[in-house]
């Protein structure tokens, strides 16, 4: 690619990375101007984070160089940090326990004799979080943070050490729309000062809004680096994808005629959950949308049991006429609840267990006899789930944390096929995932509906959530405040109700 | 590592297996203590006079046996998560009093009250884990303590004998062919640990327990139950441990397996299992087993004084954690 260097900021230079036998990034090069927004795009595993995590000095490359203005960057982390290379991470690394302003000052912390000067460092993250435009207490515990306001405090944190490139990997995964514009314009502010922005999307019109210029790879190499004014965000999928995948993408919505109740739950509440009713049909998808932090997660929780409720009944049909409690949740999985939970890595796989492991996990009550193991039928099982959600590669028998992150998803769906549930509940189903393991999975979640199954869907991508829904239930402060049927739910109607400009009678 | 190449050739060689930890560590991790096993078997036989006669060879897995059968036990509760269990010296020791003591006029009695006093101990230890989350090492150093503390005041230092010829006695000098039957006992229960832990649905939860707790009780887990289980299998195994140690010299007082807490881990952790849970096996505490015995009987052959022993086994264990400590961080990202 270009060798011209001159007036480049940051230039990255014939990166190669392998791990094991696997070539993460083949001879990969970058090149920022300063105050110029870039994307990095490609479908998961193609080697976004990777080079990002190169650029920020986290991991060395095999051979290639970083350059800050023409001066090749030391090795580490701190050397990136101090030629001003700044990293938002796409998981949170955060301290849980220490204050909003701890976290802002980490690493960098203002002391006298090894004490810290507490005075300075709330100065220090006051301004850090005015630059950003967001409120927070400072004193705050991190850990009692939305999801969205930790992704904030991250964001100070980085902007706090006056960085020259500052890097985003998938910023907006957990933010809402209105979250969402206020981050792009901050980074538009932030390239009016200079500073470079590096920024890893999976949303193409996020990335068409912010965006000058994009580096497109794919399988770990440079395919392309277009101006973003010259293409269409459809060229620019294809590109990443390398066939023509983005007509794939809607389907033809299919009518479901929804079956009898399956699901039914009274006056359910919870932390954060404030009595809340909710029925779901057989065969029906019920989407839950509102805000990030609206307590759409806590409320599947705590109607699967996965969280203690303080009051309601939750029951499920478990026969004609038959109605079963749900008291605990193990007993629920039992009765054919399957939950895919929003924190894939931490809740929803054994990363260093195999893929056939994990798959049978949920099955082992049906995978045994007398107590035993039947392994015959633990991998055939898992060639089936393998099968069924096109899992790359198919190798039952490698540990799941080798996958990307759109294949672990399969994984966490796909262990709680082989049960043929009565409920799926489906929290944030495809986060992080690329475009094309996003459509595969959207094909199963409408598989399972059309198998009969009752699917309770919780999605920040709204999109996603109208497209797949029969019915959404809109969620603000832990309550339902509004249902919109499949022909009057839009993106503004849900944003409306979501953002408490208008309320329902329910 | 797979070694299927039957399957026809994936779609292109995805980047996608991207946490891959170095090679080399992966080998060493996984099967190094095979090879520095095998190496120092070979090594001790050339090179140390009288290693290699069947006697000795006898004589380290009679000596082998009641530790190794605690290590087994012990597999369990750290595979369950980064649990130990440190109460093993006194219920081997509560086991060994209790079925001679009390076994004195009425065997089976004894070995049931062993067996149940056990079984006490590691139930509160797992209900107190498990169940109500306590912190593994507080709760068994105290059960141990506390139950020890109990022992000794009641037997007051007290050495119970076995009725000479009596079963204890006998079980302790009986030989199938050449190999005592406390040996062999020991190979039983590690035969049935390796069942328990790699074939049933008890050893298959609690190993993806260890390895992601949050993800095996959302797949329907009870983790708190699980643990308890495993806690209390460690127990049944320090009982056994305490009949055959009690067997093998026919005596038993309070004081009669101090250490074992430390050498039964040394060999679960030199034969490479997690100490963070969820990855290991009985088999390869039963190398580790091996290992630290062959390690012992070599220095006591060539005459090096028990501090030296503790040295020693001391440094191989460091060794060994720091190996599974860097290999998992390099398997982490």
């Amino acid at each position: 690619m270009t060798v011209d260097t001159t007036g480049h900021i940051l230039d990255v230079r014939g990166v190669q990375k392998r791990f094991g036998g696997v070539v993460a990034l083949h001879d990969v090069a970058l090149a920022l101007r300063p105050g110029e927004r870039h994307a990095v795009v490609g479908e998961n595993g193609a080697g976004k984070s990777t080079l990002m995590r190169i650029v920020a000095g986290i991991l060395a490359p095999d051979s290639g160089e970083v350059l800050i203005d023409g001066q090749p960057v030391g090795r580490g982390a701190t050397a990136a940090l101090d030629a001003g290379i700044a990293l938002v991470h796409q998981e949170l690394s955060l301290v849980p326990e220490l204050s909003v302003a701890e976290n802002i000052d980490l690493g960098n912390c203002p002391t006298r004799y090894g004490f810290v000067r507490r005075r300075e460092q709330r100065e220090h993250a006051r301004a850090a979080l005015a630059e950003i435009g967001v409120d927070l207490d400072l004193s705050e515990p991190v850990g009692r943070l939305s999801v969205a306001a930790r992704q904030f405090v991250e964001i100070a944190r980085a902007v706090a050490r006056r960085p020259r490139v500052l890097i985003l990997d998938e910023p907006t995964a957990t933010l809402t729309p209105s979250e969402t514009s206020h981050l792009l314009g901050l980074l538009g502010r932030l390239s009016d000062q200079g500073i470079a922005i590096l920024y890893i999307s999976h949303r193409i019109p996020e990335i068409f809004e912010l965006c000058e210029s994009a580096t497109v790879l794919r399988d770990g190499h440079l395919v392309a680096r277009p101006d973003l004014a010259d293409i269409t965000g459809d060229e620019l999928v294809d590109l990443m994808v390398g066939r023509e995948l983005a007509k794939d993408l809607r389907t033809e919505r299919r009518e479901r005629a929804p079956g009898e109740v399956v699901l039914r739950a009274r006056d359910v509440s919870a932390a954060k959950v404030r009595h809340v009713d909710l029925e779901v049909r057989a065969g029906q998808i019920v989407g839950l949308g509102g805000l990030v932090g609206s307590g759409r997660s806590e409320i599947v929780r705590a109607v699967v049991g996965a969280d203690p409720r303080t009051s309601g009944t939750v029951e499920l049909r478990t026969g004609d006429q038959e109605w079963t409690p749900l008291r605990s949740y193990a007993r629920a999985v039992r009765l054919g609840v399957a939950y895919v939970p929003e924190e894939r890595r931490a809740e929803g796989l054994a990363l260093g267990m195999t893929v056939a492991d994990n798959i049978a996990l949920p099955s082992r009550g049906r995978l045994n006899r007398l107590g035993v193991m039947r392994h015959a039928a633990m991998a055939s099982l898992a060639q089936d789930v393998i099968g069924r959600v096109g899992l790359q590669p198919p190798r039952p028998r490698h540990e799941a944390g080798q996958f990307s992150g759109g294949n672990q998803q399969k994984i966490v769906i796909g262990k709680w096929l082989a049960g043929s549930p009565r409920l799926v509940v489906l929290d944030e189903p495809t986060r992080g995932v690329d475009v094309g393991a996003k459509a595969e999975i959207h094909q199963l979640v409408r598989e399972l509906a059309d198998d009969g199954a009752a699917v309770l869907l919780v999605s920040s991508d709204l999109p996603e959530l109208l497209d797949l829904s029969d019915t959404v239930h809109v969620v603000r402060d832990g309550r339902v405040v509004g249902t919109l049927g499949s022909q009057d739910a839009t993106e503004s109607a849900v944003m409306r109700l979501a953002a408490g400009k208008e309320e329902q009678i329910v | 590592m797979s070694t299927q190449h039957l399957t026809p050739a994936p779609p292109p060689p995805v980047a996608q297996a991207r946490t891959a930890p170095p090679a080399a560590l992966t080998v060493l991790s996984e099967y190094g203590i095979f090879i520095v096993t095998a190496a120092t078997i070979v090594l001790a036989a050339v090179a140390v006079n009288g290693f290699a006669s069947t006697a000795n060879v006898v004589d380290i897995f009679h000596r082998a046996a009641p530790v190794g059968i605690v290590a087994v036990g012990m597999t369990f509760v750290v595979i369950s998560a980064n649990y130990i269990d440190l109460s093993v010296v006194s219920q081997v020791a509560i086991a060994g009093v209790t079925m001679l003591s009390l076994g004195a006029d009425d065997l089976p009695l004894g070995i049931l009250c062993g067996i149940a006093l056990c079984v006490l101990v590691g139930l509160t230890n797992g209900l107190a884990v498990g169940v109500l989350r306590a912190n593994a090492v507080v709760v068994t150093l105290a059960t141990g303590g506390a139950s020890l503390g109990v022992l000794s005041l009641v037997t007051s230092g007290t050495i119970y004998y076995g009725s000479s010829g009596g079963l204890v006695d006998r079980f302790g000098h009986t030989r199938l062919g050449p190999f005592p039957l406390v040996a062999v006992s020991l190979v039983v229960v590690a035969v049935a640990g390796w069942f328990l832990l790699s074939r049933t649905v008890f050893g298959f939860s609690l190993k993806s327990l260890g390895a992601n707790r949050a993800a095996a009780r959302l797949a329907g887990v009870r983790g708190g139950w699980t643990v308890t289980g495993a806690f209390v299998v460690s127990s049944l195994c320090c009982a056994a441990a305490g009949f055959v140690l009690a067997s093998i010299s026919s005596t038993a007082v309070a004081t009669m397996s101090n250490g074992y807490d430390f050498s039964a881990l040394a060999a679960v952790i030199v034969g490479g299992n997690s100490l963070f849970g969820g990855r290991g096996s009985v088999q390869r505490t039963m190398i580790g087993v091996i290992f630290v015995s062959v390690v012992a009987n070599i220095l006591v052959l060539v005459g090096l004084p028990f501090a030296w022993q503790q040295l020693v086994t001391g440094s191989i264990i460091v060794a060994a954690v720091a190996l599974d400590s860097l290999s998992r961080k390099a398997g982490i990202r």
